[in-house]
């Protein structure tokens, strides 16, 4: 086998040889390291980061990613495991290194509807196996936005949500077991599909580990049942404050909505104008997209109590959608928003914050008040009933001094978050769009523990190398602990 | 302060907490880490010179109603947590089985003890949001947060969560709540002996349309204890909703069998009629194998005097107990607990020498034994708990 890849055509610190035995394990057509073929693979969801990889690999299944992963441990090169690239904080950014795709391996192994648990391959698409089991009257529960692009592996990698993990619970409630290969090549077991699982919960530590951990070759998932019934709703109101009070007042009904959105007025204009039009109000400062779903039986009883306190807090008007089709259109406005978003402005940054749910009236005027400050606009589009803000501000990156209002706002809005008791990411993961927050979110000591954590799985930080955890709070980390605590 | 024969110290705060296990580490004096006492016995013997109590690390640090979540110190019972949660119309849907008047919050998470509302919600790992714990290098750590969402970092929560006190010490957790359905009722049913009786049961129960609160199966000796006209096994089904679903759902468990009320209380009693002193160990295996496992563990039950087991049909677990006393021999309990079978077994209680024969340890691979060297170089947090090598 030729290997075509002469040493002048590799950046950084990748020897040429590397190219030629990483092209013996997935074939020629698998190993791209030339400029202009890496350019796909030099952006993800993040906008505004350029990152190139030196090479990128694309192994077909699971031996073969267990053999890339043993020639880059045996040729000490770092990598960034890359699902489909959605991810929106850069957590899939190979800055010079080796990115190892592993969108070819699309394969579900097994359904077992009897226990409702199904293997998949990590490159398999969300959506891909809600369809492929649908058949059996199951679904794969968390759905992000993109979860038409996005894989499972990228799902279990940074621990993804989604509208319906309210209900339904994030990735990490739905992972039964995972066959990883470890950065050094050692492939384990985490979990146990079958049985009890024992000892530590290394299938938690590692589910979000945004690739730092090592590669899941396998994922062994739980699949739900399709709910009998689903019922749609949308409430707009004259003031977001009116929106939020009626959040607040239907968490605390004891319904749990499969789903409770907001969206705002810059949201909803957006949507309204551009294909995914879904009939929102546009003069509406807010509207909340309500799902509930479950057994046949009480479920219109909730609706009515849904739409009793929607009311109460100030809705205009409650819609019950009535057929699939409205109930799809009311969805894909929610859905594509930020599609919606990005036709308005060249570039569209999308922040991820949680805050307790009693806190999100407030936080919504704080940020509002921020974005008046630095003259950007910003819209909200977000999972209300879990408190999981998505403020988002399209702008022109090319433009620099709207550039840098737009990251003043939004590290301010950041800073709100975290001082309201919040967190800094929900679901997208900190990548390295998030760690400047860290050191504000958690002491050094936390952020050392962290760090020691990453070195039991990758004493080398070769996986995903500068992600996560701020570089400066791990450089203790090669101390013993003991050592660092022996004058204590 | 305990019965403990060994010094015993019980602080009252996290920092006062860092600074007793700073001193384990600089007198290199090993760690028993004790809540409430509820689960002294359980897991494997621990070698240890001093007591590290937590029952005075306790009461709630913060609990805003309307968001569904709140923060406690370690050493706050259960009882204490759902008094304050009822009085807004919620609870914490952890449930172990032991004495909820004593049990805490800190060891409920540190050893990841569930009960039967793990059925709908989950085992800790699913309920708790955020720790603060001190490692056994003496840091006082945080992870997660009090937000029900969050992915901010490496997840230590879920590492500490069922660590058995052996990675740190649980100082404050911040837990997600529920609000408690408007109607609750529970029911039981009948369950003839049979495997193909069982696994009718289990695969009807399985094919609801609803998830009830809670579905827990109690063999005859515990029925009779449980229900004033328990006569055989008993399916113990808990249900929650608007008044109309219960109503719904009360129908549509007549296709699982004949259906009768029963007093709610049945649950605390089901958690708290544990023997003070016995050996207990969950079966698992696919809950499709639910029938066979029940009866794995009807075969170690009938050849015990007074044991008895419950399981979950739909998560797949049985739970076997064998009341102990001073007169049992070790030898005779190894003849009936030594058998294999096909299940996986998590022993939970065991007489001290007999771990060794019967699960001499967790420790499964590199990893497990690194993350115990990393958080607890010196062996000073629950030494042996695990089974590990010292």
């Amino acid at each position: 086998m030729t290997t075509g890849a002469p040493a002048a055509t590799l950046t950084g610190a990748v020897d040429a040889g590397l190219a030629g035995r990483l092209t013996a394990i997935v074939g020629e057509r698998r190993v791209l390291f030339r400029a202009g073929e890496l350019l796909a693979y030099s952006s993800d969801g993040l906008p505004g980061y350029f990152k190139r990889p030196s090479v990128a690999v694309f192994p077909g299944t699971g031996d073969e990613v267990i053999a890339v992963v043993r020639e880059l441990a045996r040729s000490r090169v770092s990598f960034v495991p890359r699902g489909a690239g959605t991810g929106l904080s850069g957590g899939a950014l190979a800055d010079g290194v080796v990115l190892l795709g592993l969108n070819r391996l699309t394969r579900i192994l097994s359904v077992d509807t009897e226990n409702r648990l199904a293997v998949v391959e990590p490159g398999v698409v969300n959506v891909a196996l809600s369809r492929a089991v649908s058949a059996h009257g199951l679904l794969y529960a968390p759905d992000p936005s993109s979860q038409a692009a996005c894989t499972i592996g990228g799902n279990v990698a940074e621990n993804a949500g989604g509208p319906h993990c309210l209900k339904y619970g994030v990735t990490l409630n739905h992972i039964v077991a995972l066959k990883v290969v470890l950065p050094n090549g050692d492939v384990v077991t985490l979990g146990d599909a079958v049985g009890e699982s024992v000892g530590f919960d290394l299938l938690g530590a590692f589910v979000g580990s945004e690739g730092c951990f090592g590669v899941a070759i396998e994922i062994t998932v739980r699949l739900i049942r399709v709910p009998q019934a689903i019922r749609t709703l949308l409430a707009d109101f004259s003031s977001i404050d009116a929106a939020a009070r009626a959040v607040s007042a239907i968490v605390a009904s004891g319904i749990l909505p499969a789903a409770l959105e907001m969206m705002d007025a810059g949201t909803i204009r957006a949507v309204e104008a551009s294909i995914y039009a879904a009939g929102y109000p546009t003069d509406a400062a807010a509207v909340l997209l309500v799902e509930l779903d479950g057994p046949d039986a009480g479920l219109d009883a909730d609706v009515a109590t849904v739409v009793r306190l929607s009311r109460e807090a100030g809705a205009r008007t409650v819609r019950v959608a009535s057929d699939e089709a409205e109930r799809a259109k009311l969805w894909q406005g929610r859905k594509k928003a930020f599609g919606a978003m990005g036709r308005i402005s060249p570039h569209l940054v999308v922040q991820d914050a949680v805050v307790p749910r009693t806190k999100l009236p407030q936080m919504l005027a704080r940020i509002h008040e921020i974005a008046e400050r630095y003259r950007v606009t910003v819209c909200n589009v977000f999972h209300a009933g879990d408190g999981n803000l998505h403020p988002n501000i399209g702008y022109d990156a090319n433009n620099p001094d709207e550039a840098a209002r737009v990251h003043a706002a939004m590290r301010e809005i950041m800073r709100a978050c975290i001082d309201a008791g919040g967190t800094i990411s929900g679901e997208h993961g900190i990548g390295i769009d998030k760690l400047p927050y860290m050191d504000a979110l958690f002491s050094d000591e936390s952020l050392r523990a962290m760090c020691s954590l990453r070195d039991v799985f990758d004493p080398d930080r070769r996986a995903n190398p500068g992600k996560v955890v701020p570089v400066h709070s791990c450089r203790e980390w090669h101390m013993a602990p003991a050592a660092r605590n022996s004058g204590v | 302060m305990t019965a403990t024969s060994t010094p015993s110290s019980s602080p009252t705060s996290a920092i006062e907490v860092r600074d007793r296990v700073r001193d384990a580490l600089s007198q290199s004096h090993p760690l028993r880490v004790v809540g409430g006492g509820t689960w002294l016995d359980a897991n494997r013997p621990v070698q240890a010179d001093a007591t590290l109590v937590m029952r005075d690390v306790s009461g709630i640090v913060e609990y805003e109603p309307g968001d569904l979540t709140l923060t406690a110190r370690a050493g706050t019972t259960l009882d204490e947590i759902a008094r304050v949660t009822a009085a807004h119309g919620q609870w914490l849907t952890l449930d172990p089985y032991g004495d909820s008047t004593r049990a805490t919050v800190g060891a409920t998470i540190a050893t990841a003890s569930y009960g039967p509302l793990a059925h709908h919600f989950g085992t800790p790992r699913d309920i708790v949001l955020g720790v603060e714990f001190v490692t056994g290098v003496g840091d006082l750590v945080r992870g997660g947060g009090r937000v029900v969402k969050n992915v901010a970092g490496f997840d230590l929560t879920r590492l500490i969560t069922g660590s058995w006190g052996s990675l740190g010490v649980i100082t404050e957790v911040t837990v997600r709540l529920r609000a408690l359905a408007a109607i609750q009722a529970t029911l039981a049913i009948d369950v003839p002996g049979s495997v193909e009786e069982t696994e009718r049961v289990r695969s009807e129960l399985n094919r609801l349309p609803f998830v009830p609160l809670a579905a827990e199966l109690v063999d005859s000796t515990l029925a009779k204890g449980l229900c004033r006209d328990g006569r055989g096994a008993t399916l113990l089904v808990r249900l929650g909703g608007n008044a109309e679903a219960v109503r719904t759902q009360r129908e549509q468990l007549r296709t699982v069998g004949e259906v009768r009320e029963l007093e709610s209380d049945v649950w605390r009693r089901l958690c708290s009629s544990e023997p003070p002193r016995a050996a207990v160990v969950r079966l698992s295996r696919l809950p499709s194998h639910f029938a066979e496992t029940w009866c794995e563990a009807q075969g170690i039950v009938e050849r015990w005097a007074g044991g008895y087991c419950h399981g979950d049909p739909g998560r797949g677990v049985v739970r076997v107990v064998l009341p102990t006393g001073e007169s049992t021999r070790d030898d005779a309990l190894y003849a009936v607990l030594g058998t294999s079978g096909k299940t996986t077994r998590v022993y939970e209680r065991l007489p001290a020498a007999l771990w060794r024969a019967l699960a001499p340890g967790v420790m499964r691979n590199r990893i497990d034994g690194e993350v115990k060297a990393t958080f607890d170089p010196q062996h000073v947090l629950n030494p042996g708990i695990l089974g590990e090598p010292q």
